[in-house]
């Protein structure tokens, strides 16, 4: 799967770094913005300005095997400062910079880095405040000088005084190619990274992945989309987070394309436009922000914009997808699909930046299908993949014409997938991680002895399309009462991709059928029912209102069409739902902070309607406490109506995928 | 009449002293012979309950009033009756205490104004915007460059300042100010109407422009929590008088200023 006439021996970013100044040297390599102005570097430079500072991060004391910290937003001296530590033996641990001073203390004295490489004041004031616990390390290396001219500067030094201090190194210390030595002395095996991940519970593992690792990956990543030295792509997702440190560094370094570092956190969606990223990824809530602006801004446009704008975007739903996807369309809707593309694709997608873009994925969570195709539709090259922090990011990604909403793709080049008797998904390929550091007893949990590793996520492959979909969290499965794989994740959220449901609460596990309970879109339903003259005082009456019952027992209809068509989930269709009389609220403690259903604490506090649900009675009364929003108490009773709903035989027999 | 260019002022001399000055609105004696200086490089703070003179005070420094009696010496030239361009041409900038910006234009057109005073090539060329007039115009968006990078507003730069909220906008008229690149920066309650957030923002960017620039800044602030902490000595003014002069312990310690934020029984 390598890329044509990859010299085997080239197997670390700076050796990368060394064969891109020697044959793309006049190729931009990285970019950013400063003073409005685009400022940008090419390979032959940023090889030069990497080793001023990788040697005078030597004679501050960086050896072979020690860890350097770097806590930043996205900005090439701190990318420089990663391929500095790696061409001498050093193993960059890039830490969230949003991260609190506690949190940050635990990931520095557990990485036990030796020096830190930040951004700002704002990092320089965190790590001083913490410094007392972190005793390992020696200089606080600044990028952003500004308001630090008053500070102590016996540990803390600007990092061009450090590359002044590498400059002076090359005449005496190390003259000629000294460094370029240091170079050859890295392989292939060596540790290149430890990535913290966040942790959603318990405390962040540093996960190791060696040169290999990432290399491969990468190369794998750029034959399989075909990228070249000439992608544009912008940095601003965390330099912590696996996927920046993929996209923005490895793979840039792998196939020599550039990587634009935006003005300020505030300027990427202009910084984005200006640059015509030709590669780009991003989690789903910017595709659903951008989305979101646009309508927003269009519901303000004049009445022909506002026509022009609507008529054009139907004639893309219809058959927008096709043409990327290559199929046949007759020539009348190309023709006005081509004169779409002029009046309304067209800008739009200069609005976003995506004008020139190639490739784009989404992944980190499941992205609505509305959302999906509406970019697919105007023509963006908009995938989905899966990946892990322990996979080096590539675990399946969806293949150019292979497209669909709710799945997540097929294995990437050399990744082998298995599908526990549980669901959990296992994995084993060249970019899988060699441990967490300094735990080998959680990398023996996480990593079997031949190599699978355990990624924590329930899947299946989809018997239609051959892709693996992701269901849940695979210790939130459960099962019902005959065996059948519940993911009430999964349940819920083909639920919540209908507008008019905002919230939904499936039961099932160890019980004999699935319920749910729904919650309306106050917004969403309320605009129906003032369409539809159905007047109400009330959510609570609204929610009980039997058209709107009605409307939702036909989206729960749908949704147990779908599932009856997906092999494994075929079993777990809903049979009874209920409308809850009550929005679930945070501060009623039914969702957590981040907006999750705590479905444990909704059983029990709704608890004459759990029942109810599996006791097949048609109305259950209840009595609720809720809390208003200036904090008083109340109490709220209701007659809650609860109906069947009508289930589906298992469509195409399973298929054994994979 | 133009202050001497070569200021040679150093760093705790005093850069502008106010002697006895008394100035009155027909009967109303808005402030009475109140003397005191500002030390190159401070950040000096004036403070008092209402009506107590505090705006009429910054607008006698800038010129905009002429105080009946009393001597003001700027950069060591002394001077009775000054206009306010002729305050500017000599390094003193200043805020208002409501948002003074053009409100259609862009925040990049409003700092870019005040660079006018800066501009030396003629109205011929700047009109072709060719030749001296284009060097000119890159030169001056340089710095201007380097304030929005310092004030971070780069995402507002090409935003009509009438559509900022208005912590935003207190931020480019400060950035309007600084374009002057004054030696004397004068701000009118520049955190007044704030929230916290935008409060402690304000603060840092005080600290940062008295840092980094090494302007010297004169305030004027109602929230006391903030006077103190960022001011290197108040004045406090009551009733047009003043009644303390120190650094922000000895005010606070004052039982004349106790009195008069407190009100006493009489």
């Amino acid at each position: 799967m390598a890329q044509d006439a990859i010299d085997k021996s080239v197997d670390t970013f700076p050796k990368f770094l060394l064969v891109n100044a020697k044959i793309r040297g006049d190729r931009p390599a990285i970019r950013e913005k400063d003073l409005g102005i685009w400022q940008t570097w090419t390979w032959a430079q940023v090889k030069e300005e990497v080793k001023a500072l990788a040697l005078g991060l030597k004679e501050l004391g960086v050896e072979r095997g020690d860890k350097v910290a770097i806590i930043g937003s996205n900005k090439p001296r701190l990318y420089w400062s990663m391929a500095a530590t790696q061409s001498i033996g050093g193993i960059p641990v890039p830490v969230y910079q949003d991260a609190v001073a506690d949190e940050m203390s635990y990931v520095l004295q557990h990485a036990g880095a030796k020096i830190a490489i930040v951004e700002n004041q704002e990092q320089v004031d965190k790590v001083l405040s913490i410094s007392e616990q972190l005793p390992s390390i020696t200089h606080l290396v600044y990028d952003e000088p500004r308001g630090l001219r008053d500070y102590d500067h016996t540990r803390l030094k600007w990092i061009n005084e450090v590359q002044d201090i590498g400059r002076k190194a090359m005449e005496t210390k190390y003259p000629g190619d000294a460094w370029e030595k240091m170079i050859a002395e890295g392989k292939g095996s060596d540790i290149a990274v430890i990535l913290y991940t966040s942790g959603t519970t318990g405390k962040p593992k540093g996960v190791m992945l060696t040169y290999d690792s990432v290399v491969i990956s990468s190369q794998n990543a750029n034959s399989f989309d075909n990228l070249t030295e000439k992608e544009e792509v912008i940095a601003y997702l965390p330099m912590a987070w696996v996927g920046d440190h993929i996209f923005s560094y490895a793979q840039s370094y792998v196939a020599g394309y550039t990587v634009n570092c935006p003005e300020s956190p505030e300027t990427i969606i202009e910084d984005r436009r200006e640059i015509g990223t030709s590669y780009a990824f991003a989690p789903p809530r910017v595709y659903e922000n951008l989305l979101t602006l646009t309508m927003v801004r269009m519901e303000d446009a004049g009445r022909v914009k506002h026509a022009m704008f609507h008529y054009f975007l139907k004639h893309a739903r219809k058959w927008g997808e096709k043409i990327l996807n290559k199929e046949p369309v007759p020539l009348g809707a190309r023709l006005l699909y081509w004169l779409g593309e002029i009046l309304v694709y067209g800008p739009m997608k200069n609005r976003y930046g995506f004008t020139r873009v190639r490739v784009a994925y989404t992944a980190g969570e499941a992205i609505g299908p509305e959302i999906f195709r509406y970019y697919r539709s105007l023509g963006v090259n908009l995938k989905q993949l899966y990946g892990q922090t322990e996979a080096s990011v590539y675990i399946t990604a969806q293949p150019d014409g292979e497209i669909y909403a709710d799945t997540v793709g097929k294995p990437s080049p050399d990744v082998e997938i298995k599908i526990e008797d549980n669901g959990e998904v296992l994995f084993r390929s060249p970019g899988v991680f060699a441990g967490y550091y300094k735990e080998p007893e959680k990398t023996a949990e996480a990593k079997t002895p031949d190599g699978w590793v355990k990624s924590g996520d329930a899947g299946f492959f989809d018997p239609k399309t051959g892709h693996l979909k992701i269901i849940d969290r695979a210790k939130d499965v459960g099962r019902l009462n005959d065996g059948t794989l519940f993911a009430p994740k999964y349940i819920e959220n083909k639920l919540k991709f209908y507008p008019n449901i905002k919230e939904a609460v499936a039961f099932g596990d160890k019980r004999d059928y699935v319920t749910v309970m729904l919650n309306i879109d106050l917004v969403s339903v309320g605009s129906w029912a003032e369409r539809n003259n159905v007047i109400y005082g009330s959510y609570q009456e609204l929610a009980a209102h039997p058209r709107v019952y009605q409307m939702l027992s036909e989206h729960v209809d749908e949704v147990n069409k779908s599932l009856s068509e997906e092999g494994p989930m075929a079993g777990a269709q809903i049979k009874r739902f209920l409308i809850l009389h009550k929005e679930l609220d945070a501060d009623d403690g039914e969702l957590t902070r981040t907006q999750k259903v705590r479905r444990g604490f909704i059983a029990d506090r709704y608890a004459p309607l759990a029942k109810g649900l599996y006791d097949g009675s048609k109305e259950v009364d209840i009595t609720t406490d809720l809390t208003f929003e200036d904090g008083r108490k109340g109490t709220i009773s209701a007659r809650v109506k609860i109906e069947d709903t009508k289930t589906y035989a298992p469509a195409a027999p399973m298929d054994k995928a994979a | 009449m133009r202050a001497p260019d070569d200021t040679t002022i150093k760093a705790g001399q005093t850069l502008l002293s106010v002697e006895n000055v008394s100035l009155s609105f027909g009967g109303v004696k808005a402030i009475r012979g109140v003397s005191f200086d500002i030390k190159k490089g401070e950040i000096r703070a004036i403070i008092g309950p209402n009506g107590a003179g505090k705006t009429s005070m910054l607008n006698v420094i800038n010129g905009f009033y002429h105080p009946q009696e009393g001597q003001i010496t700027f950069k060591g030239v002394k001077r009775k009756k000054m206009r306010p361009n002729d305050a500017a041409n000599g390094g003193i900038a200043r805020t208002f205490q409501n948002v003074a910006l053009f409100r259609s234009m862009t925040t990049l057109d409003n700092i870019m104004a005040g660079r006018t005073l800066k501009m030396h090539s003629n109205f011929f060329w700047q009109l072709w915007r060719y030749g001296p007039a284009e060097r000119e115009e890159i030169e001056h968006r340089h710095k201007v460059e380097e304030i929005i990078d310092f004030l971070e507003i780069e995402h507002i730069r090409r935003v009509p300042v009438g559509r900022l909220p208005y912590g935003l906008q207190k931020r480019v008229e400060l950035g309007r100010a600084l374009a002057m690149e004054p030696e004397l920066l004068l701000l009118d309650e520049p955190m007044a109407g704030m929230n916290l957030e935008e409060k402690e923002d304000m603060c840092r960017y005080i600290i940062d422009v008295n840092n980094h620039f090494g302007t010297t800044i004169a305030l004027i602030e109602h929230d006391m929590g903030v006077v103190m902490d960022l001011a290197n000595r108040v004045i406090v003014l009551d009733y047009g008088q003043k009644i303390a002069d120190g650094t922000p312990d000895e005010v606070k310690a004052n039982k004349a200023v106790i009195d008069a934020y407190l009100g006493v029984a009489h």
